[in-house]
């Protein structure tokens, strides 16, 4: 059976317009929180700071800023739309659907990123009034939006199947994501920490993710490019692999 | 050709036995009642086939085509009205056929006049526009009722599809299926509503305790001037309090 087209499409654009639907929760909210970050880092403190890397502060924090809140944005979309159709049942809908595994994946994923493009844009769009806003090389800021949000999308399926309540579909966004993201360089370079720090930076995934989008937002590079689309790279597919796996099993998406 | 062929079904949930080694089949254009108690294993046997569960044992086909393995194609032929509410709850109703007509790969146009052609038929048009979760009791089964009908499929499986639902939506639900299966469509019914079984279902099974307890044409059952219900009752080992 070749791909159901018009079934994949009807699954993200069913899944967008509930981000649509609650746009105040999915869209204002990581708006403001880059607002208020952009304003309290980047204006306030920033402007008693030297240069960073060679730019001001500003700028630097900003693609930190901006990534955070795509990962945060694509780890929510998918795990809170899987684990609410689980919950409220209405995941039957597609379990009966001529769809198949991968097209349910793709669907869910898909949506998650446009959610995070949308997010990254806006907080695009509310640094260019702190004069932080630039990009380098858009297309390699497109890469690594969509497939760092890919990653998490990808996350957000497996918590979404494994979560069994709302404490644990939120548990990871406090005690991972947030520190992970933090510790990933959001809000300083490299260079500042200890020397031992700075080689347990290298094994923390985020920070490739930060420093890539950082590169191609404002062309400061601190970790080595080809092993961060390794790690992205690799992360899709390994990720991939395994909620197809879930999904093709029916790990507590079927009864 | 069969149009749902069961064999040596078993699905259990943990230790518990919710299907037990069961076999039936359906043959295409029938009209097939299937009883039991609460808990039987009617549900069960019914997500099985249409791949809400997973199952331990035995194989499904629906014309010939494996639900497993080739549970796209199978999928494709179903339309299923289940039990328990399965709607998104904050969806409205023309939005949620439009999808999941989608989901069936229906080109535009010909959802826009299929969901109208559902509205109109089962009364919802007036509803169109109204969230699943403020709809009445009887209007849900109706939006779930035209879901299940929304891509034309072959075999359409109805859980208890007239609970809830007013006595004029019951008989107009009950003249409808009947054009459906003088179409061609295969029916696979439960209902707890004998009388409803005994007057659209051709042959019927009945499941007890996960095993498939009788399974026959529905003549075999009304012999001597016998009901249903009698003979449901005296299979099943059922009581009837009068007092």
């Amino acid at each position: 059976m070749s791909i159901n087209w018009i079934g994949l499409y009807t699954l993200t654009k069913r899944e967008v317009n509930r981000t649509f639907r609650v746009a105040i929760q999915t869209l204002v909210t990581p708006w403001i929180t880059a607002l208020l970050y952009i304003f309290i880092f980047g204006e306030v403190v920033g402007s008693r700071i030297d240069l960073i890397a060679g730019v001001p502060y500003i700028q630097f924090v900003l693609p930190g800023i901006l990534m955070m809140n795509v990962i945060m944005g694509s780890f929510i979309a998918s795990s809170n739309a899987l684990y609410f159709k689980r919950f409220l049942h209405d995941i039957e809908e597609i379990l009966v659907a001529p769809l198949s595994y991968m097209e349910m994946i793709i669907g869910f994923v898909a949506a998650a990123v446009i959610r995070s493009l949308v997010i990254g844009l806006g907080i695009y769009v509310i640094a260019l009034f702190f004069g932080g806003a630039s990009i380098i090389n858009f297309w390699l800021f497109v890469f690594y939006v969509v497939s760092v949000s890919a990653i998490f999308a990808l996350l957000g399926l497996i918590v979404g199947l494994w979560a069994k309540g709302f404490e644990q579909l939120n548990v990871w966004n406090t005690f991972a994501i947030t520190p992970l993201a933090f510790l990933g360089g959001v809000f300083y370079s490299i260079e500042m920490l200890p020397e031992n720090a700075q080689i347990v930076a290298l094994w923390n995934p985020f920070f490739y993710f930060i420093d890539g989008v950082r590169y191609s937002m404002i062309g400061i590079q601190e970790a080595s490019a080809l092993v961060g689309f390794v790690i992205i790279l690799g992360l899709i597919v390994l990720l991939g692999a395994l909620v197809w796996y879930l999904f093709k099993i029916g790990w507590r998406l079927r009864e | 050709m069969k149009a749902i062929e069961i064999k040596h079904l078993t699905k259990k949930y943990g230790k518990q036995v919710a299907v037990d080694n069961i076999s039936l089949s359906v043959d295409k254009g029938e009209f097939f009642g299937f009883l039991g108690p609460n808990g039987a294993g009617k549900t069960t046997t019914i997500k099985c086939i249409t791949g809400i569960a997973t199952f331990d044992e035995g194989n499904i086909t629906l014309f010939d085509t494996d639900v497993v393995k080739d549970y796209r194609e199978a999928r494709q032929r179903i339309g299923l009205s289940p039990q328990e509410f399965n709607i998104d709850f904050f969806g409205v109703t023309h939005k949620v056929l439009d999808y999941v007509a989608g989901y069936y790969g229906l080109h535009k146009e010909k959802r826009k006049e299929r969901v109208e052609e559902l509205l109109e038929q089962f009364e919802l048009q007036d509803h169109r526009n109204k969230p699943f979760n403020t709809l009445s009791g009887g209007l849900k089964r109706r939006v779930t009722l035209a879901r299940a009908m929304v891509h034309d499929p072959d075999i359409l499986i109805l859980d208890e599809p007239t609970a809830g639902v007013d006595v004029e939506l019951r008989h107009d639900l009950w003249k409808h299926l009947r054009r459906l299966n003088e179409c061609g469509k295969t029916i696979f019914l439960t209902s707890h509503y004998l009388e409803e079984v005994e007057m659209l279902c051709n042959r019927v099974a009945i499941i007890n305790h996960g095993k498939i307890v009788a399974d026959k044409p529905k003549e075999d059952y009304l012999k001597n001037g016998r009901k249903l219900e009698d003979m449901y009752l005296e299979i099943t080992g059922g009581k009837v309090n009068y007092n």
